[in-house]
């Protein structure tokens, strides 16, 4: 056990299993107590078990950590207020929280359901919310805290038959861009992981849809290389960013996995036309393709039908 | 009136007022037959009235162009339908899809309700989904068509005050590009507009607010400065017409900026810088290493503050 975290207490959801639990046994091994979250559902939301989060603390328990287990649903409210509740209850305080909880249900946007959308869009994007507002008022009130929330590349490049869960991820980037500047002021930061890791969420994307990804070259920089890529190698890096060290570190995006930590930058502007006064379509007729479209890759190029 | 547009049918979502009014114009006036769709609800999002939407209408009509008014909320799946169905029962057909429908509840994390988190993300975010899914069936089938939703830089680089409204642009972005892999392969498009202009909407933004984002040094000055002066929302929509066009059946997937006369293509994210190393890293070895590294230049955009006396 090494000490970067000491006297620390963390949240972690969706931390039974995956990278959550990767998270979870990271910050317990700094030292820190952990509330590990997590309602034990099956990957498409469905079912609970209290045994996923229980495993997780009686590991931690076995290197000489402290956890306790909680099996709240963040998608509401008083669920994220719930959690909170637990870690001041049970530790006294909260310094650290990490959403990791999400949930998985590909399909194509002209087939995708109502149900596969709020299911989704709840679990990520309102669960990141719910915990992170509850969090938000101790954190201002003690002026620190650390917030670590999970956006995914699914969202910021984009992945074919993600729609929802594209929507959720790249939500949550925006919500902790916004999170960081309410909140930097206070002392506390916020940032973002996209991770890639082999965990029973990819494990679920069937063959088809990865078969249909590696056919188009230019998806491929966006789908994860099936490496070793262990979900427990994001923990160490949840950590740092959780740790005094790093409390100037706020409102940033880092890509995780293996070995590799990388800093992502914010979109850019990256060709402009500009004119004083309103663009005619003539004028842009000739000025878009010459200037700001030239060149641009369709990531997804018409083909013929099927016979 | 041009003819970029000629034959085509297009939905305007939110196009009673401000950006979308000027987009459902312009469309008409290149020659587009236009569902103007409009709740007429208030900037927050209550209430309800025909009017802006049937001035919509009237303005297109007056200019010789063909529209028809459309009330249904986005923020059902019935709602989406409707929309669409409206496109084939008024024209017989649907081409294009804008969705502009948004509403604002500004408040600071620490503060914001489940109601004005769950108002916001359902009216943006789940309106851009349920008019694209409807339309998206179409446009399989048909092999052809438009989407262009709208994002924004208070999603794309976060905006003090706007957790809902930052957290619902920024994933209607990360849905454009999912979608964008989605409906490529069938001739269909996906793209989007982060706007930047006066309108109903930003002026909701109290001055408080601006007041705290200019103390933190995240807005330049309190004041509006000239840009931001010059930004009528009607010059969003020359380049939400050229892209609706058949001239733009390449471009798919991306977001461009629009902002008065100034047209810019936003960037993805990228990398920018990298430590690696072979095999996990502790966190001792990271913290030796980060600062100086990837670390470097790292600018808080929003650095601690002692508390008020």
């Amino acid at each position: 056990m090494a000490n970067y975290l000491d006297g620390k207490v963390a949240i972690v959801t969706g931390s039974g299993r995956g990278i959550g639990a990767g998270v979870a046994k990271a910050l317990a091994g700094e030292g820190a107590k952990v509330i590990v979250n997590d309602i034990g559902a099956a990957l498409d939301g469905e079912g609970l078990s209290n045994t996923p989060a229980e495993q997780v603390v009686d590991e931690i328990k076995s290197f000489g950590g402290e956890a306790v287990p909680d099996y709240t649903d963040i998608s509401t409210m008083e669920g994220g207020e719930s959690v909170v509740q637990t870690a001041v209850d049970t530790y006294g305080q909260l310094d650290i929280v990490v959403t990791v909880a999400g949930i998985l249900r590909d399909r194509m946007i002209f087939n995708m359901t109502e149900e596969e959308w709020d299911d989704v869009v709840r679990v990520h994007l309102k669960g990141t919310f719910t915990v992170c507002k509850h969090a938000a008022i101790l954190y201002r009130q003690q002026r620190s805290g650390r917030i670590v929330t999970f956006a995914s590349e699914s969202g910021l490049f984009g992945n074919t038959g993600q729609g929802n869960y594209a929507a959720a991820k790249s939500g949550i980037a925006g919500f902790t861009k916004v999170a960081a500047k309410d909140l930097g002021r206070y002392g506390v930061t916020a940032n973002s992981i996209c991770p890639r890791a082999n965990t029973r969420m990819t494990q679920s994307v069937p063959d088809s849809a990865r078969q249909l990804r590696a056919d188009r070259p230019q998806d491929r920089e966006a789908t994860p290389k099936e490496l070793a890529m262990h979900p427990d190698d994001i923990g160490p890096f949840v950590a740092y960013l959780s740790s005094d060290q790093a409390a100037s570190i706020n409102g940033q995006t880092f890509l995780v996995y293996d070995g590799v930590i990388t800093k992502l930058s914010l979109p850019r502007r990256i060709r402009t036309i500009f004119k004083q006064g309103r663009w005619t379509t003539e004028e842009l007729l000739e000025m878009v393709p010459q200037n700001l479209t030239q060149g641009l890759v369709n990531p997804s190029p018409p083909q013929a039908p099927r016979q | 009136m041009g003819d970029l547009l000629k034959d085509k049918v297009a939905v305007v979502t939110g196009s009673g007022r401000g950006i979308g009014r000027g987009i459902a114009l312009k469309l008409a006036d290149e020659g587009a037959k236009v569902v103007v769709n409009d709740l007429g609800g208030a900037v927050d999002g209550t209430g309800d009235s025909a009017t802006p939407a049937d001035e919509v209408v009237n303005e297109i009509k007056a200019s010789g162009g063909e529209a028809v008014a459309n009330y249904d909320s986005v923020t059902t799946m019935d709602g989406g339908e409707n929309i669409i169905k409206t496109a084939l029962d008024s024209f017989g057909k649907l081409d294009i899809v804008v969705a502009v429908a948004g509403i604002l509840r500004d408040r600071m994390l620490f503060n914001m309700t489940e109601q004005e988190w769950d108002d916001v993300i359902s009216v943006h975010l789940k309106g851009t989904f349920t008019v694209s899914k409807a339309a998206s069936i179409l446009f399989r089938q048909q092999r052809s068509g438009r989407i262009i939703t709208f994002s924004s830089t208070s999603g794309l680089y976060g905006n003090s005050g706007q957790a809902n409204y930052g957290a619902a642009k920024d994933g209607i972005a990360g849905f454009t590009r999912a979608v964008a892999r989605d409906l490529g392969r069938y001739g269909v498009t996906v793209n989007s507009i982060s706007p930047g202009a006066n309108s109903r909407m930003t002026e909701t933004v109290p001055q408080s607010a601006r007041d705290i984002r200019a103390s933190s040094g995240i807005q330049a000055n309190s004041a509006v400065t000239p840009l931001e002066l010059n930004r009528d929302p009607e010059d969003v929509a020359p380049m939400v017409a050229w892209l609706v066009s058949d001239e733009a059946s390449e471009v798919n997937g991306h977001v461009f900026h629009c902002q008065g006369g100034q047209i810019s293509l936003m960037s993805n994210p990228t990398e920018e810088r990298t430590l690696r190393k072979n095999g996990r890293w502790s966190v001792e070895e990271i913290d030796a290493m980060f600062s100086g590294t990837i670390g470097m230049d790292m600018v808080n955009p929003a650095p601690p503050q002692a508390p008020r006396e």
